[in-house]
């Protein structure tokens, strides 16, 4: 169900993906992230197109993080804020963070070895579904998702929406 | 903390596969975050002062990436960026898989006896029309040559299609003289490269001044500089 990946970059460091859907404790989850009591990101699946995405946002804010380069506080706030293609940190928690009323969510964590442990206690604390971390693009917004990175029709036309999503994220700190 | 960085991608571009080694960088093959990647590094230049090193190398990658998305947005194909490290100034780029750069295309046409002409001006036509829509947007490429463009055959119709790369010395200007200077070195690099293409060359252009809005004064700037050369006289 889940996704792990090691970052190329980052040997020790891997990423695990997973999907919930109809979610019922959206706003306990946001309440306990916000105090820091869940070691991972929640974001709004609907903003996602691939979990290429998510990898992305990750592989730069650990390489931030790294650097000591890191606009946000932590390195879940930053993944959240690496998705978004402007430089406004409220507005991108806004946007790809979850919301009290949303019905599913994709957690990301990032951790050293499998560390099955910690997985099986975040599942514990998501009162919903889960469901294969690929069926994201099952749930994602495609008409919010163009609006708010700017996808003109034109560029869908020279590559897919991912590829135009992912060069906005990677870019965004220099245009 | 930001010498633990370098590490992670020199380490990592250590490992990986290198393709290509020029004058301002290295370029190498590598898997990223599960796909097939090109890195471009900007490695440091000893023979500057290490403070303009650093300013000169930052202002390039930026300017790089910049002209990538602009050509993007206004749907020329370019490859992807996937991640930029401007500590150790690396751009880490989609690999344009199946492809042949436009130079090897001509060159092997030329060389196949039943010498397909309209294959070539239809080429030639694309090229026009492509570099028309990049001028359109004021991005000038700096180095365009036949080997810089990329023909990627297309999954679905068959048709294959353009891919520009290396923005490297590009820039952006709304100024004619740019860009006329930006196809004279187009001019230079196709003629020298294919001989007995003039035609060929001419085809393009006319494609170009079809295509382009703005192209009466680029290719009026394009006749003075054939006269003057690239570089613009300082005298009077």
């Amino acid at each position: 169900m889940h996704l792990t990946k090691q970052l190329e970059l980052f040997p020790d460091h891997r990423v695990t993906q997973m999907l919930f859907k109809d979610v019922k404790n959206a706003a306990e989850l946001r309440q306990s992230a916000v105090k820091g009591q869940i070691s991972g990101a929640l974001i709004n699946p609907k903003m996602l197109v691939n979990p290429f995405q998510v990898l992305v946002a990750t592989n730069k804010s650990v390489h931030l993080q790294k650097t000591g380069k890191m606009k946000t506080r932590s390195l879940y706030s930053e993944i959240i804020f690496s998705l978004s293609p402007t430089n406004n940190i409220s507005e991108a928690f806004k946007k790809f963070g979850i919301s009290d009323g949303d019905d599913s969510v994709m957690v990301v964590l990032v951790h050293s070895r499998d560390e099955s442990q910690l997985l099986s206690d975040i599942a514990a604390k998501v009162d919903g579904l889960q469901i294969p971390v690929e069926d994201v693009s099952l749930l994602s917004d495609l008409a919010k998702i163009k609006k708010l990175y700017k996808v003109t029709p034109q560029e869908e036309k020279c590559g897919t929406l991912l590829d135009a999503v992912v060069c906005r994220m990677a870019t965004k700190d220099v245009m | 903390m930001a010498q633990e960085k370098s590490v992670a991608v020199s380490d990592f571009l250590s490992k990986a596969e290198l393709i290509k080694q020029g004058a301002e960088a290295r370029v190498y093959r590598s898997e990223f975050l599960g796909k097939s990647a090109i890195v471009k590094e900007r490695f440091p230049k000893r023979y500057r002062h290490p403070v303009l090193d650093e300013r000169l190398t930052h202002r390039r990658t930026v300017q790089e990436v910049r002209a990538i998305l602009r050509c993007r947005r206004a749907g020329i194909s370019t490859p992807v960026v996937y991640f930029v490290d401007y500590t150790s100034h690396c751009i880490f780029l989609e690999e344009i898989m199946g492809s042949l750069t436009v130079r090897d295309h001509i060159a092997s046409i030329q060389q196949s006896d039943s010498c397909k002409e309209q294959e070539l001006e239809h080429l030639a036509e694309c090229v026009g029309h492509i570099l028309a829509k990049m001028h359109d947007e004021d991005v000038i490429h700096g180095d365009l040559t036949t080997s810089n463009m990329l023909l990627r055959h297309g999954l679905e119709d068959g048709e294959s299609s353009l891919v520009l790369i290396d923005f490297g010395l590009s820039y952006i200007s709304a100024l004619p003289e740019d860009k006329g200077v930006d196809l004279y070195v187009l001019e230079k690099a196709f003629l020298s490269t294919h001989p007995n293409t003039e035609t060929l060359f001419d085809k393009l252009l006319k494609s170009y001044r079809a295509s382009s809005k703005k192209s009466s004064a680029v290719i009026k700037k394009l006749d003075e500089v054939r006269l003057r050369g690239r570089k613009r006289s300082m005298v009077g």
